[in-house]
């Protein structure tokens, strides 16, 4: 009878240390509500190099997208407009150049020269950090992005 | 006797001297007179000579390989630039050739101060909707950018609504004077004003034909007559043309007065809008300059002279070809062109452009550019100098904003009989913005449903209350304190406010208790949102809306976290820009340059920009607004045609009053409002009623939708953490993790502890508790 006794108190243990570990591990129950779990999977991002879209930021395509040639047209068009000296026109294009592609720094970066040429100091420096965003991955760039930075500064004095 | 005798001696001498004073009097009135009129015409003509009206543009549009096209819209947009379809490959500037899979058209020339482009033909391939390739057919080079020139939008008239465009007589060809001296004054070279060997001819010929055929008027009397006197026929007003005629010939070169006759003479009607001078008359019949008419084109024009709309190709194709035929011989007769010539010309068919009589386009936008403009130039100059305006208005854009909103509010007010009311005055109302985020540039603006019943501009003059719209700027405010995965509270408290007591309460029942930051936006849940702002501080909230450029009075009141108070819709848009464009905030750009008539730059601007948060916090809210249309309030979106990544936030406000929907992408923002002018209750949600015009508008704007989304900075790191949490989670212990954003000066540092190391052995306390409980 003690022996039946025992045993069967063994076995409501047994069935407890699983309960109460199921309970404890995997119920999470808590003692509140909580927030509903996701119902798809999370959110990756996505990056844009030249315009073109990729999963992961280190497979890049090498070759640029139709819209990022012809935004780069634009980006040329504004570059020669800085060359000739005339920065009001190389904005208006640049300023297209950025509406159809946002993600390329270079456009940042001459226009920011343009309004350094004009001597819009606030709007250069503007610029010149967005272009530092955008190229941050590029030294070469970087490099003039940064030495365009001790320009303006050097302007600003 | 000899008095009878003196005084029959002197009568005559008398009489005499009386006459000669007579004359002599009447030649020095005359010579009065006729230095008084020659002042009259030399102040006219010395000055300027007429009033032009100023024209504004749209902005230029892009084209290139593999960009995605609304062929309707893109087709509608090349015949309002004035480019006419022809069923032959295109040899003239301004024609079209459109079939299902490409169109060949040759552009028109493209002027800017910097650039010109000359007319060249082109040749655009389509796949399905999007542009395969475009080539230059002179070349067989493809092309990687086309820009098409900017569209006439409107004319800033003055008080006689004439359109007119100037042009010197070297622009004018030789067949197009000959027909017009032909037809109305054959001796021009070789009279003085006057020329009595014409008008007996007129007479003649007129009386030969029983009715008026030709006018005895020289050109210069034409000129006299248009230029200083009324149409009322007198024979003073007669003897004062005939006066001004021989001034004008004495004063003026021959050439000076066919130039003035050119650009005066009137050529008709377009709606209530004066077409004058051949400059404009060629552009309206033919939609071409003056120096490329044909020789019937040419003869065409000389025959509208006589009676512009009686003549018109407008108005009876086969009366305007007799006239153009008589005009022809005339020509002829005159040796002005050959016998060969002739009989080619005659059967030749008419062929008038044809022109769409529009209204008012972008008539919200244009008062808004208005705004703009008066307070650079006075009415008068914007009526009289003939500046070009150009704008950063998109005409695609616009049409489709105006389609979409129009067919939005139909339909709701057929799935809400209640809504539609018969009044137009009154009728429910909707206002839509259209903005690049990056630049400002301002490519749309729809004020209201109908200008032509109410001009009151709901996205620059009203004032709304944004409800939900505002509540991502509470977010941005609590980012530094908080995460996406922040855990916040959804209990209901209730606050107090100037001695009141305020109880905010969800949209719909919420048995969770706490939410994390990302679905308290994502569902835009009042009261986590009230609970952030409380713990972010309303000071703070009060802070952010400042920088990001509200204008309105704010009070620092807990409700401002769920919009609670008025904001003008076009600021309201200008401030999710930001988020579009790595934390910096554009002016609302419209104008872009005012040029003189000699194309020199009379006023420049760009677009301007300040930063107003960093790019980190822009991406990550950007993150967050996407939560909303993926798995929040605005994921009806996906049925709705809308498969691209999309931020946005809905909004309405207390009793329906108002409904929002504000949604980007890198490339586009658009902000949408519909509501009653009268604050009265339109029965549906910021999802149901603003966010189908959002999903209408943007399907009608492929060009705009690229697909990309934006780059995450280096500043913001993505770590897993417990979606219960909101702490970093335990490989194998958190049942739910998930994947957030972070700043990366600001990710949890802790584990979860709600599935692991103490909390896991109370959670087993507790367990046994329950069960013994449970005994």
């Amino acid at each position: 009878m003690g022996l039946k006794i025992l045993s069967r108190a063994f076995k409501y243990f047994i069935i407890f240390c699983i309960l109460a570990f199921h309970m404890g591990f995997w119920g999470c129950a808590p003692a509140y509500l909580s927030p509903s779990p996701p119902t798809q999977p999370p959110e990756t991002p996505q990056v844009e190099i030249f315009g073109e879209t990729d999963e992961t930021p280190e497979e890049a395509p090498e070759k640029p997208s139709p819209r990022a040639l012809a935004a780069l047209q634009l980006t040329e068009q504004g570059r020669m407009f800085l060359e000739k000296n005339q920065p009001d026109d190389a904005i208006g294009i640049l300023e297209r150049a950025l509406n159809l592609n946002p993600g390329n720094g270079r456009n940042y970066y001459y226009l920011a020269e343009a309004w350094l040429m004009k001597g819009n100091i606030g709007q250069a420096m503007e610029f010149n950090r967005l272009a530092e965003v955008y190229l941050k991955d590029d030294s070469e760039w970087l490099h003039r992005v940064i030495g365009q930075r001790g320009r303006i500064k050097a302007h600003e004095q | 006797m000899k008095k009878k005798k003196r005084s029959i001696n002197t009568t005559p001498r008398r009489l005499l001297k009386w006459c000669l004073s007579a004359i002599a009097l009447v030649v020095v009135v005359i010579l009065l007179y006729c230095g008084y009129l020659s002042i009259q015409i030399e102040e006219r003509f010395s000055g300027r000579r007429w009033s032009i009206p100023s024209k504004v543009f749209s902005d230029t549009t892009i084209l290139y390989p593999g960009q995605k096209t609304n062929r309707t819209l893109f087709n509608e947009k090349l015949r309002r630039l004035g480019y006419r379809e022809v069923a032959h490959k295109p040899v003239n500037k301004g024609e079209l050739n459109t079939r299902p899979s490409l169109i060949e058209l040759y552009l028109h020339d493209f002027n800017d101060p910097s650039r010109h482009r000359e007319g060249i033909p082109i040749q655009i391939k389509f796949a399905e909707n999007q542009i395969e390739s475009i080539t230059d057919l002179n070349s067989g080079q493809p092309l990687l950018i086309l820009e098409l020139e900017p569209e006439e939008v409107m004319l800033f008239y003055g008080p006689n609504r004439e359109r007119r465009q100037l042009v010197s007589i070297n622009q004018i060809p030789q067949h197009l004077i000959t027909a017009v001296l032909a037809i109305e004054d054959r001796r021009f070279y070789t009279h003085m004003g006057l020329d009595p060997k014409g008008m007996i001819r007129a007479m003649y010929a007129n009386l030969r034909q029983a009715s008026i055929r030709q006018g005895g008027s020289t050109i210069t009397q034409q000129l006299a007559k248009n230029y200083f006197l009324t149409p009322k026929r007198t024979i003073i007003r007669k003897i004062k043309e005939l006066f001004m005629s021989l001034i004008i010939e004495l004063m003026y070169e021959k050439n000076e007065i066919l130039e003035i006759y050119l650009n005066e003479i009137y050529l008709g009607q377009k709606a209530s809008e004066a077409i004058t001078g051949f400059g404009e008359a060629s552009y309206f019949y033919f939609g071409k300059p003056v120096n490329e008419l044909s020789l019937v084109e040419a003869a065409t024009l000389a025959g509208l002279i006589r009676g512009p709309n009686l003549y018109s190709p407008y108005i009876n194709i086969d009366r305007c070809k007799k006239r153009r035929n008589i005009v022809l011989n005339a020509m002829y007769e005159m040796e002005g062109i050959t016998e060969e010539e002739l009989k080619m010309a005659l059967p030749l068919p008419v062929e008038a452009i044809g022109y769409a009589s529009y209204g008012k386009k972008a008539p919200y936008f244009m008062d808004y550019l208005s705004d703009q403009l008066n307070l650079l130039y006075s009415h008068q100059d914007l009526s009289s100098l003939g500046l070009s305006i150009y704008t950063t208005l998109d005409t695609q854009v616009q049409l489709a904003a105006e389609r979409a909103l129009k067919k939005g509010l139909t339909l709701l007010e057929k799935s809400t009989p209640g809504l539609d009311r018969t009044d137009p005055q009154k009728k429910m109302q909707g206002a839509v913005i259209v903005m690049q985020p990056k630049t400002g540039y301002v490519l749309a603006m729809v004020g209201g449903r109908d200008y032509s019943l109410s001009q009151y501009n709901r996205i620059t003059q009203a004032q709304r209350q944004p409800g939900s719209a505002f509540k991502p700027f509470v977010y941005l405010s609590g980012l530094d304190k908080f995460t996406p995965a922040s855990i916040l509270s959804n209990e209901s408290k209730t606050y107090e406010i100037d001695g009141k007591e305020w109880t905010p309460h969800n949209y719909s029942l919420m048995i969770e208790e706490r939410v994390r930051l990302r679905d308290a936006l994502a569902a835009s849940i009042n009261l986590a949102t009230v609970d952030l702002a409380m713990q972010v501080g309303i000071d703070h909230i009060l802070r952010t809306a400042g920088i990001f450029g509200f204008s309105t009075p704010l009070k620092p009141y807990p409700s401002i976290a769920l919009g609670a108070f008025e904001v003008i819709p076009l600021e309201l848009a200008r401030a999710y820009c930001p988020f579009a464009a790595d934390g910096v905030l554009p002016y609302p750009l419209a104008l872009k340059q005012v040029l003189d008539e000699d194309g020199s730059i009379m006023e420049q601007r760009h677009m301007s920009i300040k930063q107003v948060t960093t790019p980190e916090k822009a991406f990550i809210m950007s993150s967050l607004l996407k939560s909303v249309v993926e798995n929040g309030t605005a994921s009806s979106l996906k049925k709705m045609g809308i498969t691209f990544p999309v931020a946005g936030k809905t909004g309405t406000t207390n009793d329906y009053r108002d409904a929002w929907f504000v949604g980007y992408t890198p490339d586009i923002l658009a902000l949408i409002w519909v509501g009653f002018d009268d604050g009265a209750s339109i029965y549906a949600s910021g999802a149901t009623a603003a966010l189908p015009i959002w999903a209408d508008l943007m399907n009608a704007l492929p060009q705009y939708v690229s697909g990309y989304w934006f780059k995450m900075p280096q500043g913001v790191v993505q770590l897993d953490v417990c979606s219960e949490s909101g702490l970093l989670a335990v490989k194998g212990a958190c049942p739910f993790p998930i994947k957030e954003y972070f700043l990366a000066d600001h990710v949890p540092e802790a584990e979860c502890r709600v599935h692991t190391g103490e909390n896991q052995i109370e959670r087993i306390f507790d367990g046994v508790k329950d069960f013994i409980k449970s005994f």
